[in-house]
């Protein structure tokens, strides 16, 4: 479970998130709505402890966040998977060597091992023959792909999440990264958050939503809840999404 | 108008990041040390930039000698080019130049490539796999830089001598044995200490500003472009001013020997 506790962000004079709660229950997606630059990002860089908030607590499994220092921070992250908006994936790697970091890094693995479960992810991905590409070689939803794949590296990984993963897609591909992202929840038991402004893709992954205005929380609920909301920002934003 | 206070705290913010990034990078090369990396490092620092660290070493050694020589002959004095070369190379130049030479290609080189990492989220992305960017990225660099810089700087300083040999036999009509027995009196202990201590130096300011500039760059294309032309500034400003600190240090040390 992910839990954000009244937590506040500011640079400056300039408050990003205002004493925000929100509690995503283990094995469940989060889909976090709203506008550009309402500070939906700066809660996943909360929750992956690259920003400390100013105020409150950030709970992932009952272990608070904020209050890790820099190198329990770093071995906590090991059990986290992040898709980055254009996938972030290491330019200067093959598609199998960007895959294949985690297992580097944190495992004692012979390479033929490495090279098996990296097959294994990108067989999952549908990605398996692109292997030995560059990610410049790659389309948009491919990068997406063995960014997902790169995540899910990690033998048990507990929490995956997404930040804008479907941005830039044409709607068949963005489709196919969202069933991709359900299958790995299903699959892997994850609890995950998704920051989107697509209410497609939204409704397509998410088990709860929630709405982020003028940093801060408006709304948070199932989609049933969600679309009963009477709050003016909401209808207007479900009304044109739709 | 800029404010003092903010702009002092700003320098001293600067320096202490600097400060935490190196002294983390020396930490991990002591208790994390990864030899694959490093000496990847050394081949794309060292080895990629022996042609351009030789060519700008042979062209300084070559007019040395011309310009000594010049200076030289109406004392009747050309007897001495060798030892005149050999110890302003070994001293200073062969050094100097090597490592400004590799700050425009190395400081910038890497300063761009982190820039861009940290502009594409590829710094954050390291970090949310449980992968310190000092760790991986920065310390061998590092090491690498302080041990490459050395070594092609010694290489350098040859070429420079024999260089300036040229000039001394075919210009300044000083033989060959003449230029020789000069250069080897020039091989003393400060003076090879000298040429050493420097590089070994300047390889870590090279490096370790690249570092710097290209973790903290933001704003995309444009921010990369800021951040490498003032790494390559900086970079050459405190190698010119470390030059003359160990100059002064080693003078302290040994008297005015030569």
């Amino acid at each position: 479970m992910i839990r954000l506790e009244n937590v506040t962000v500011s640079y400056g004079s300039r408050v990003i998130l205002d004493a925000i709660d929100l509690e995503i229950p283990t094995g469940k997606t989060m889909v976090i709505l709203g506008e550009s630059g309402s500070g939906k990002t700066t809660i996943l860089k909360c929750v992956l402890g690259t920003l400390h908030p100013v105020s409150g607590r950030v709970l992932a499994n009952g272990q608070d966040i904020s209050r890790l220092s820099d190198e329990e921070l770093l071995r906590f992250r090991q059990r986290m998977g992040m898709v980055f908006q254009e996938g972030a994936l290491f330019d200067s790697l093959t598609v199998g060597e960007n895959v294949a970091f985690w297992l580097w890094e944190h495992t004692q693995l012979s390479d033929a091992e490495v090279e098996t479960r990296v097959r294994t992810l990108l067989r999952f991905v549908g990605l398996e023959s692109s292997i030995d590409s560059k990610p410049s070689d790659l389309s948009g939803g491919m990068r997406r792909r063995v960014a997902i794949a790169r995540a899910m590296a990690a033998e048990d990984p507990a929490f995956m999440l997404y930040d804008e993963p479907t941005t830039g897609l044409d709607p068949f591909t963005s489709k196919s990264i969202c069933d991709l992202m359900r299958r790995v929840q299903r699959e892997f038991t994850t609890t995950n958050i998704v920051v989107t402004h697509d209410l497609t893709d939204a409704y397509r992954v998410g088990d709860l939503f929630t709405f982020i205005k003028d940093a801060k929380v408006i709304a948070t609920g199932s989609r049933q809840e969600i679309e009963r909301s009477t709050d003016p920002f909401i209808k207007t934003f479900l009304s044109l999404e739709s | 108008m800029i404010d003092p206070i903010e702009l002092a705290l700003g320098i001293l913010g600067t320096i202490q990041s600097f400060t935490l990034m190196v002294a983390r990078a020396f930490r991990y090369l002591v208790v994390h040390f990864r030899f694959r990396e490093s000496l990847l490092e050394m081949d794309r620092l060292g080895v990629g930039s022996i042609p351009i660290v030789f060519l700008a070493n042979l062209f300084a050694g070559l007019d040395m000698a011309l310009q000594f020589s010049v200076v030289m002959a109406p004392y009747g004095a050309t007897n001495l080019l060798g030892k005149v070369v050999a110890t302003s190379v070994i001293r200073d130049m062969g050094p100097v130049l090597a490592s400004l030479v590799m700050s425009a290609r190395v400081t910038a080189g890497i300063t761009s490539e982190l820039g861009m990492m940290s502009t594409t989220q590829q710094i954050e992305a390291l970090m949310v796999m449980g992968v310190d960017p000092v760790d991986r990225l920065v310390a061998p660099k590092i090491l690498a830089g302080m041990i490459m810089l050395p070594v092609l700087s010694v290489v350098g300083d040859f070429l420079g001598v024999v260089a300036g040999l040229a000039v001394a036999m075919f210009g300044a009509h000083v033989p060959a044995p003449l230029y020789w027995s000069g250069v080897r009196t020039a091989l003393t202990a400060p003076n090879l200490v000298n040429g050493i201590a420097k590089p070994f130096v300047f390889g870590f300011i090279l490096v370790s500003i690249g570092c710097f500039y290209g973790l903290r760059t933001t704003g995309g294309a444009q921010g990369v472009g800021r951040s490498t032309t003032k790494a390559v500034v900086y970079a050459a400003i405190w190698i010119l001013v470390a030059n003359f600190l160990i100059s002064k240090l080693l003078i302290d040390i040994w008297g005015w020997k030569l």
